[in-house]
């Protein structure tokens, strides 16, 4: 593979038959799957679904971070047998050090891969100014809003320009307003890079407003039921709900967890 | 908005332009003056012997004429405190780490820490005097029993504190064992290790007295020891004013270290 497709696109990602049972014998417990994934390089997929359905699962599984217990998975044709170290990953919770200032916390991934400091500090600083986190570098996580945290925490997981980022629910910490900013921010980002892109969500605003395509999942053990590839424009607008084409695919990722009994009215 | 702040702005500065901590000094030298005073004139109008009850008068001028000794004693305590709580932190810490990196030597050991943190230490005293004979050692260990309890169990919570989805994103960077310790684990469990260093320092100023009354040949508490066998009350109460010194300096070495060590802590309450 020429190395000039890590440093630019996206990774594809490929799974079959992936499935997680946690524990072993009577306390098993069969946590997802199976499940195929196949997406392409640079391409937005959200996995939206109800509490408890694997969706974290099945981030931590495409990632290497947690073993496969039936399936397999290949990142850009090649097996995963380890973590992937070509990613960027970004939780619920910022997860930043206390101990280290904003720039540090994004640091901290050129001080552990070892490379080279100029060249990485001139991408933070890049990726400060295009998350608006000017000013903030120098703070420590607890003098952040919860907002410039998650952002800080999103820069982590880029600066070594990953060529593929999951994220597990990233913005579902935030009140509204941050949200859709940051929702706007991350797919203008998303737009420049083109990274591979795996976002987890509950809000199907956030999996409309952002994606691809949505894959909605059912109830535990997860499996993916629906494909629903986002036929709109880029980059989408902050009030997305005042948009016709927005709420036919609302509606139809209801219809489809009303179908699943994911509500119960 | 803006009337808030300048509220805020008012109230901090009304009054002379004294800075808090001068502030809360002056009025403690108040009070420690008021009480002497109080003490000297008591002592005078009922004519207490100095035997019994010395005035402030008698012992701070013997503070200040057997200053010398006084300073010598206090330097060999320092010293038994320091070795006694440095090995006391440098054993719990990494101990810590093993505890709580490996669940069979939790399981095995968890109890035999809590029986011994629940003993009184000096009771140890005189095993110790009988293996190691009078003098500083015997000190030093039991400062070490004395300030090495609060910082293993301080420290244990600390190393599990830290939230294990962070070790998701330090193996997607593919950091090694040590790379985690060093710069996720250990300064993530700092303010818990500096908490119970804070404890384990109280702890080891009154264990380092207790410690060379029955078991050492120098320091404050075999000084003042030795005075009470003469009933020398104003040596007596110029060792304790000195003892008080010597806690004060290691109290404020440690806030002093905390700050300087985690400047990440200095959050405004």
């Amino acid at each position: 593979m020429d190395p000039q497709k890590n440093q630019g696109t996206g990774a594809s990602i490929v799974a079959r038959d992936i499935t997680k049972i946690y524990g072993t014998g009577a306390d098993a417990f069969h946590a997802l799957g199976p499940i195929d994934l196949d997406i392409k390089p640079g391409e937005f997929v959200s996995l939206i679904g109800p509490s408890g359905c694997g969706k974290s699962t099945t981030m931590l599984l495409v990632s290497g971070l947690e073993p496969i217990s039936q399936g397999h998975v290949e990142i850009d044709g090649k097996p995963l047998t380890k973590p992937i170290s070509e990613i960027g990953i970004v939780f619920q919770d910022h997860l930043l050090l206390d101990f280290r200032t904003a720039i540090q916390n994004v640091m901290l991934q050129q001080e552990i891969r070892k490379l080279d400091k100029a060249d990485m500090r001139s991408r933070a600083d890049a990726l400060f100014e295009q998350l608006d986190l000017v000013g903030a570098e120098d703070k420590y996580p607890w003098q952040l809003s919860g907002g410039m945290r998650q952002r800080v925490s999103i820069a982590r997981a880029l600066v070594h320009d990953p060529s593929m980022l999951i994220m597990d629910e990233p913005f579902g910490a935030l009140d509204a307003i941050s949200r859709t900013q940051i929702r706007h921010d991350l797919e203008m980002l998303w737009l420049a890079k083109r990274k591979t892109v795996l976002f987890i969500t509950h809000s199907i605003e956030e999996a409309v407003g952002l994606s691809d395509r949505v894959l909605v999942m059912s109830k535990s053990p997860g499996r993916i039921v629906e494909e629903i590839s986002i036929d709109l424009p880029r980059p989408r607008p902050a009030h997305l709900g005042e948009y016709p084409e927005f709420a036919v695919y609302a509606k139809k990722i209801y219809t489809i967890f009303e179908k699943l009994g994911v509500y119960n009215f | 908005m803006a009337q808030m702040s300048t509220v805020e702005t008012s109230g901090g500065t009304r009054g002379p332009a004294l800075p808090a901590w001068l502030k809360s000094g002056l009025l403690t030298i108040v009070a420690v003056l008021i009480v002497m005073g109080v003490w000297q004139v008591a002592a005078i109008a009922f004519d207490v012997p100095v035997w019994l009850v010395p005035k402030p008068s008698d012992f701070m001028a013997r503070f200040v004429s057997d200053f010398p000794l006084l300073l010598h004693h206090a330097f060999e305590t320092s010293k038994t405190l320091l070795m006694g709580f440095a090995l006391g932190v440098l054993i719990a810490v990494p101990l810590a780490f093993a505890i709580t990196s490996f669940g069979a030597l939790e399981r095995g050991l968890f109890p035999v820490i809590v029986f011994l943190n629940i003993m009184p230490k000096t009771v140890i005293g005189p095993i110790l005097i009988v293996w190691f004979g009078i003098g500083p050692l015997v000190a030093v260990l039991i400062v070490f029993l004395m300030s090495f309890f609060p910082v293993l169990v301080d420290s244990m919570s600390g190393f599990r504190a830290v939230d294990p989805r962070l070790y998701y994103i330090t193996r997607s960077m593919g950091a090694s064992p040590a790379q985690t310790f060093f710069r996720i684990r250990l300064p993530a469990s700092m303010d818990h290790i500096f908490a119970g260093m804070k404890i384990g320092v109280v702890k080891a100023v009154e264990g380092v007295i207790i410690a060379e009354f029955i078991a050492s040949s120098a320091g404050l508490g075999y000084l003042i020891m030795r005075a009470s066998g003469f009933m020398d009350m104003t040596l007596m109460f110029s060792g304790l004013i000195m003892a008080a010194l010597v806690a004060l300096v290691f109290n404020s070495g440690m806030s002093i270290a905390e700050v300087v060590l985690m400047p990440w802590a200095r959050r405004s309450h």
